[in-house]
């Protein structure tokens, strides 16, 4: 056996060990819990942001990025919608 | 090249420079198999496999894969000679796969009912159409498996069987993850309100916390092996594909996690897909759960309750040893996995034309099989 070989063992054992532990530590709840905190709480902050800068914007009259993806998500379901309807009025012609 | 050969006898540092050298020469070219573009619609498209060489026979009812949404299709079509897609094709399946494009700022409003029942229920009819019996046989892997088998409960018409590979179907056994998402810190409202679509470096990382150590394990294996080429070749496709992630739509993602991760409706029996009660028991055509010993994202027990609900008699688990990737695209997939799947499905093409019966199908050939 050589020197890798060796090395790769003493990894392996390693390895194992800490990944156990690891993952232990990582689904305990005192651990959870803050960091779920933390990324809501960061989230939260975004958010409030994002939407006092959105009304800024709007109350002189501009669509706000909110608006235009809204405006475009309709578009698709537009699309959706007569796709829909061009399967409906296929399924009418064809022959029962 | 001998096991012992991809030993790094000539020293690690020669592996490492060998390893830049490769590395060097840019990634392998993925999702190779000739495709035709059948349908498109918002960010996804519905593509149909052309095969490259004459199969011996042709099978009747054509094939659709279902991937996950928050990854690449080209998991199935990984590599030429490493491709489940054109393994399928060239065995004599009609091969679909659901291409979900990348979503941008405004499918932020994406519905799991746009997707779950809106895309895939076209998809499904459109492959459907192609078949003379108007069925198609469904295949979802990971999350593609969850949003086949829910569709499939709640839309039964068009599906002839339906194949769940590693898909988790019972949250309540959904692991590490669905444990972060039922603690009590986690909101995902303010996830959803506060990126729009959740994005793929923020869930790359939460599979990675899944095995911390993960990413040591591969760099020593690939030092290891350093001289086999297929090896590299292999892993640098995956990985490739393993860091080519997508953004989850927002509310699809809010209600995935609300309705499934910490209520488990679907399991339960509650869960509704546009407007229509999606229940397990009313999945009565042939159904597949492949379920993998060393998956560490979906656990076995989450991806067998499939079994446990449908009301088929034709049902079966087929458990094999590897991880939730390694196990569906590695060299060992080719001889067991793949060949297994084009079985199962030869011996379900069209049932009502060659007349069989439920009671006449040959069993699937798991390396453990625990029907339920």
């Amino acid at each position: 056996m050589n020197m890798w070989d060796h090395w790769k063992k003493g990894f392996g054992a390693w390895e194992t060990a800490t990944s156990a532990y690891l993952e232990q530590v990582l689904a305990n709840p005192a651990v959870l819990g803050p960091a779920g905190a933390m990324l809501t709480a960061a989230m939260k902050t975004k958010a409030a942001t994002d939407k006092a800068a959105h009304s800024w914007w709007a109350s002189i009259g501009l669509p706000t990025r909110r608006d235009q993806e809204r405006g475009l998500h309709k578009l698709n379901q537009l699309e959706s919608r007569i796709a829909d309807l061009e399967e409906q009025l296929a399924a009418s012609r064809r022959p029962q | 090249m001998s096991k012992d050969d991809a030993r790094p006898h000539r020293g690690v540092l020669a592996a490492l420079a060998r390893l830049t050298g490769r590395l060097g020469k840019g990634l392998p070219a993925v999702g190779q198999t000739p495709y035709d573009e059948v349908w498109r619609e918002n960010k996804w498209r519905l593509l149909r496999f052309r095969a490259t060489r004459p199969a011996a026979e042709r099978w009747r009812t054509p094939i659709l894969l279902v991937p996950s949404l928050i990854n690449r299709w080209y998991i199935l079509d990984l590599r030429p000679g490493k491709s489940f897609a054109e393994y399928l094709v060239n065995a004599g399946h009609d091969v679909y796969v659901i291409d979900w494009g990348t979503p941008t700022a405004e499918d932020r409003f994406v519905s799991f009912d746009d997707v779950c029942q809106g895309y895939l229920g076209r998809a499904v009819r459109k492959v459907a159409a192609a078949s003379p019996d108007g069925v198609a046989h469904l295949l979802g892997y990971c999350l593609g498996g969850t949003l086949a088998a829910i569709h499939t409960a709640a839309n039964p018409t068009h599906v002839a069987s339906l194949v769940a590979l590693a898909a988790p179907i019972d949250f309540a056994h959904g692991g590490t993850l669905a444990q972060w998402t039922r603690s009590p810190g986690f909101d995902v409202g303010a996830l959803v309100d506060g990126f729009g679509n959740v994005p793929w470096p923020l869930m790359q990382a939460s599979f990675q916390m899944l095995k911390p150590t993960l990413n040591l394990v591969k760099l020593v294996s690939l030092v290891d092996r350093a001289w086999d080429d297929e090896f590299l070749d292999g892993f640098l496709a995956t990985e490739r594909w393993g860091n080519d992630n997508v953004s989850f739509p927002g509310e699809c993602y809010r209600r995935y996690i609300q309705e499934l991760y910490q209520d488990n409706r679907f399991a339960a029996g509650t869960m509704r897909l546009a407007g229509r009660p999606a229940r397990l028991d009313a999945i009565d055509c042939p159904v597949l759960a492949v379920t993998f010993e060393h998956d560490h994202i979906v656990p076995v027990a989450s991806a067998a309750a499939l079994l446990a609900q449908v009301s088929s008699p034709d049902h079966a688990q087929l458990h094999l040893s590897g991880g939730h990737v390694g196990a569906v695209v590695s060299r060992k997939a080719a001889s067991t996995l793949w060949p297994q799947l084009s079985r199962w499905w030869a011996t379900r093409d069209t049932d009502a034309a060659r007349g069989l019966g439920e009671d006449d199908h040959p069993a699937a050939e798991p390396e453990t099989s625990a029907p339920s």
